[in-house]
């Protein structure tokens, strides 16, 4: 017995200083973040590529829940992203809401989309995946249809004279901070190791106790609400929604290019997937504006054969040990 | 309302002939390689896009245009696949990561044949002589029902070849059951190669056909191809040929019936509900046959 | 701990029929095991095991007849909520969470217990030591050798202290060292009061580990009783070498 508690000590102080690495790190990388966005208006510096950086770092981290965490691939993702958009849009338009009492119902319509979606969650693999991308396709087909007084036809809706650049960023802000902080604590959490267990076997985790259909459930509504939450966002930011773009395909594209490039099923993997690339994607931009679309398209093959885990993915296959301080 | 019908039903043929060949090249990829194809639909858009070349530049005329496009699909497609498929079996989930790359490749392929040709809409000014032809009441323009008729043939062809021919049955029993046929001493590498390169070919040639069914084609016409692919495909059970041809000839019927008597979009909606519909009630398709897994 | 005189069966099967197809794979399976027994189950491959451990535990929804532990009927549960009643498994071929590490892996069965982390924790790397795994245990699981994922599988199933424990072919593809390894961890279970299911196709094992033996064939149960009674039984013999 006292051999046990002999080895156990050691143990117990080393996951103590792990834990106190660990935060510190999350800790310093989530201070100097903030700081950084928080200055960007301040500074003057350039407010749609930092606005679209944390709205992607925001959409390929929650995508990951749904990916990374869950084990599903929703190709039909921007279905959530174009739902949230409109949902603020008709609020603000037709029902002169403010925009800050409009955005919580985006997040709102986000979980009621995941809801009616719960079922296809036990569909798996290439089941799944095309499966949400025709279910994205109806909700594109059934929006554009409504009555042009509801959505405002191909025209789209404008939300007017209500476009405060600042002030949405900042909102902005506060939606990716609280999705990066949702996601920490699921990675850390049981529902996060819950989650994980049926990912990698479903009916092994049914066997051990796990509640597979509620734990997958929680996963996926936790997916849907922040894409919404960021459609609602970028409504207010770019004043104007329509279908085209509310729920273009490039949208879904980009979320999972980015979370793949950075990994999938680690926190910081989206994170810096998504920096990366919308950095890369701004600088091809700039100088190659033409050929942005193929070169994004042949970045992703060429991800999926050379990278497929992606950058954080693969840098904790080397380095298992850093597993315990790089979530 | 009658002639309608009859119009329906006629073109729906025509239509669903077009939708079996491009269900059953899907599927025949889906089967021997568990590849998902999402770029299938560039692949027949860049089909259209080779006929009108020819026929635009050269003024080779389309059904010319079929041999070209099937032999150049398949020489491409054979590259192709020592390209990308044997590093891609080395991921982790293969069958996901093919869905994802094979995503990037569509987007690629579209932008590649948007920037060679713009975004409008383009046809082929290419007149049979008679210009139309009448099927019982109704006239059917004579490119429709050359298209049909070719269709009619290379399913037969591909049908024979799949069902009579030694490779063909080989092919068949990789869907069944890739690792027997393996211990069997067959090379699954080639035979591999052989049905991406097959199911590429198809496509190319799907594509010219759909020049001369549909009025026009633009760089972003593949997305909704291989939509209705994946439609077809799930309707007929994935991995199944037989499945997936008679699975097109429905839903194209259902299509152009549908046009007759809902608004487009609502048609459109009907499609995405069928796939669903189907995959959620009854996963193993209309046939009720699924590839062994 | 000592072992509480129940009236009731540990595990109690009664007239289980299971059918796949035309395939009849459980034909009235009728098994009773007491309380702190080894109750070994022999039988060729297909005589319907596997198939029986998958209904007991819910995976499988047998087409006829009731499964109880400890007296509570379980017929219709779901697998989780069979093991929340305190039933733990092993499989024949390891099913560890691949990309979790070892103490994620043994934590999964006990995430709704109303323990500290750390009270959960410590209990896990007390396990992994037990497995000789714990310097591993940062590790992802599918790091790890098949006959190490026996092991992590077996500390796992002990994790939330079941009442009853099945494991599968626990000796299938392990090489002898761990093979003696794991029968000196399956005696130190039963020893703790356990009441242990043991399928194997391995009649030595099972012989030596067993208190009693049921054998199967064709989803029947042929013979039930001691090791001796099952070793000279002819219909036992006859299921093994005429088959």
């Amino acid at each position: 017995m006292s051999l046990k508690t002999n080895a156990a000590a050691p143990r117990a102080s080393e996951r103590e200083s792990a834990r106190r690495i660990y935060f510190t790190l999350a800790a310093i990388i989530g201070g100097v973040v903030s700081v950084y966005f928080v200055l960007v208006p301040v500074l003057k510096l350039n407010l749609a590529f930092h606005f679209y950086l944390m709205l992607w770092i925001t959409m390929a981290s929650a995508f990951n829940v749904a990916s990374g965490f869950s084990g599903y691939m929703p190709f039909g993702y921007v279905a959530f992203y174009g739902v949230g958009a409109f949902t603020t849009a008709i609020l603000v338009q037709k029902l002169h809401f403010p925009v800050l009492a409009a955005l919580p119902f985006s997040g709102i319509a986000g979980v009621t989309l995941g809801l009616m979606f719960a079922p296809t969650l036990r569909l798996s693999g290439i089941y799944f995946a095309i499966v949400s991308l025709a279910l994205a396709g109806i909700c594109r087909l059934v929006i554009t249809n409504l009555p042009e007084e509801v959505t405002g036809g191909s025209f789209g809706l404008h939300l007017g004279s209500r476009a405060e650049p600042v002030l949405s960023f900042y909102v902005m802000m506060c939606v990716m901070l609280l999705a990066l902080g949702t996601i920490l604590w699921l990675s850390r959490s049981r529902l996060g190791k819950a989650l994980r267990a049926v990912r990698d076997d479903a009916e092994a985790a049914d066997m051990m106790g796990v509640n597979v259909v509620r734990v997958r459930l929680y996963g996926w509504l936790i997916a849907a609400f922040f894409p919404a939450l960021c459609g609602g966002v970028e409504a207010w930011y770019t004043n104007v929604v329509d279908t085209e773009t509310a729920f273009n395909t490039l949208t879904t594209a980009k979320t999972v290019i980015y979370a793949v490039a950075g990994g999938l099923g680690t926190v910081t993997g989206p994170i810096v997937g998504a920096f990366t690339m919308v950095w890369l994607d701004e600088l091809i931009w700039r100088e190659f504006p033409r050929i942005n679309m193929l070169i994004l398209g042949i970045a992703t093959v060429l991800l999926v054969l050379f990278l497929p885990r992606g950058l954080i993915g693969t840098l904790l296959r080397r380095r298992p040990q850093w597993r315990r301080y790089i979530p | 309302m009658e002639s309608l019908v009859l119009n329906g039903l006629i073109n729906g043929l025509i239509v669903g002939g077009v939708y079996a060949l491009i269900g059953l090249s899907l599927t025949l990829l889906y089967g021997v390689l568990r590849i998902v194809n999402f770029a299938h639909g560039e692949f027949v858009i860049g089909g259209s896009f080779l006929a009108y070349v020819l026929f635009n530049s050269l003024g080779i005329p389309p059904l010319l245009a079929l041999p070209v496009a099937a032999v150049s699909f398949f020489a491409a497609g054979w590259l192709a696949y020592y390209l990308l498929i044997p590093r891609l079996a080395r991921s982790d989930d293969p069958e996901i990561m093919s869905f994802l790359m094979m995503y990037g490749m569509s987007i690629a392929l579209a932008a590649v044949m948007l920037l060679m040709f713009e975004a409008d809409s383009r046809s082929i000014d290419y007149a049979f002589k008679p210009i139309s032809m009448k099927v019982g009441p109704i006239y059917v323009s004579t490119a429709r029902i050359v298209a049909f008729g070719v269709t009619v043939v290379i399913s037969a062809a591909l049908a024979w070849f799949l069902y009579r021919t030694l490779p063909g049955k080989a092919l068949r029993a990789t869907i069944m059951n890739r690792e027997a046929i393996q211990i069997v001493g067959v090379d699954v590498e080639k035979l591999s190669a052989f049905a991406f390169a097959l199911a590429t070919g198809i496509a190319g040639v799907t594509g010219v056909l759909i020049a001369l069914v549909f009025p026009a084609f633009n760089a972003f016409s593949g997305a909704e191809y291989s939509i209705i692919g994946f439609i077809v495909v799930v309707l007929g059970g994935l991995g199944n040929p037989i499945g997936a041809l008679i699975a097109g000839i429905i839903y194209g019927l259902a299509e152009q019936l549908a046009t007759v008597f809902l608004p487009q979009a609502l048609a459109q909606i009907v499609g995405f509900g069928i796939l669903v519909g189907t995959i959620l009630i009854r996963p193993t398709g209309i046939l009720g046959w699924r590839a062994q897994r | 701990m000592s072992a509480t005189k129940t009236t009731a069966a540990a595990i109690g099967v009664h007239g289980l029929h299971k059918r796949f197809g035309g395939l009849v794979a459980l034909d009235g399976i009728e098994l009773e095991a007491r309380a702190a027994e080894v109750l070994g189950i022999i039988g060729v491959n297909g005589a319907g095991k596997t198939t029986l451990m998958n209904c007991i535990c819910g995976i499988y929804r047998a087409d006829r007849g009731s499964v109880s532990i400890g007296g509570r009927d379980m017929t219709g549960l779901t697998p989780h909520e069979i093991a929340h009643a305190g039933v733990g498994r092993t499989f024949q071929i390891p099913r560890v969470f691949r990309k979790m590490s070892l103490i994620d892996n043994l934590l999964v069965p006990v995430l709704d217990r109303n323990q500290t982390d750390r009270a959960l924790i410590e209990r896990a790397e007390a396990m992994l030591e037990q497995m000789r795994l714990i310097e591993l245990r940062h590790n992802f699981a599918e790091e790890l050798s098949g006959g190490q994922q026996k092991l992590l599988e077996m500390a796992r199933m002990l994790m939330p202290e079941p009442k009853v424990v099945m494991l599968d072919e626990p000796f299938a593809g392990v090489h002898p060292t761990l093979c003696r390894f794991m029968i000196e961890q399956i005696e130190a279970i039963a020893a703790g009061g356990k009441t242990v299911l043991l399928i194997s196709h391995d009649l030595t094992s099972i012989y030596r580990l067993s208190h009693r033996v049921a054998a199967l064939n064709q989803g029947r149960v042929i013979a039930e009783g001691s090791v001796d009674e099952i070793r000279g039984n002819p219909a036992v013999v006859e299921a093994y070498l005429g088959a």
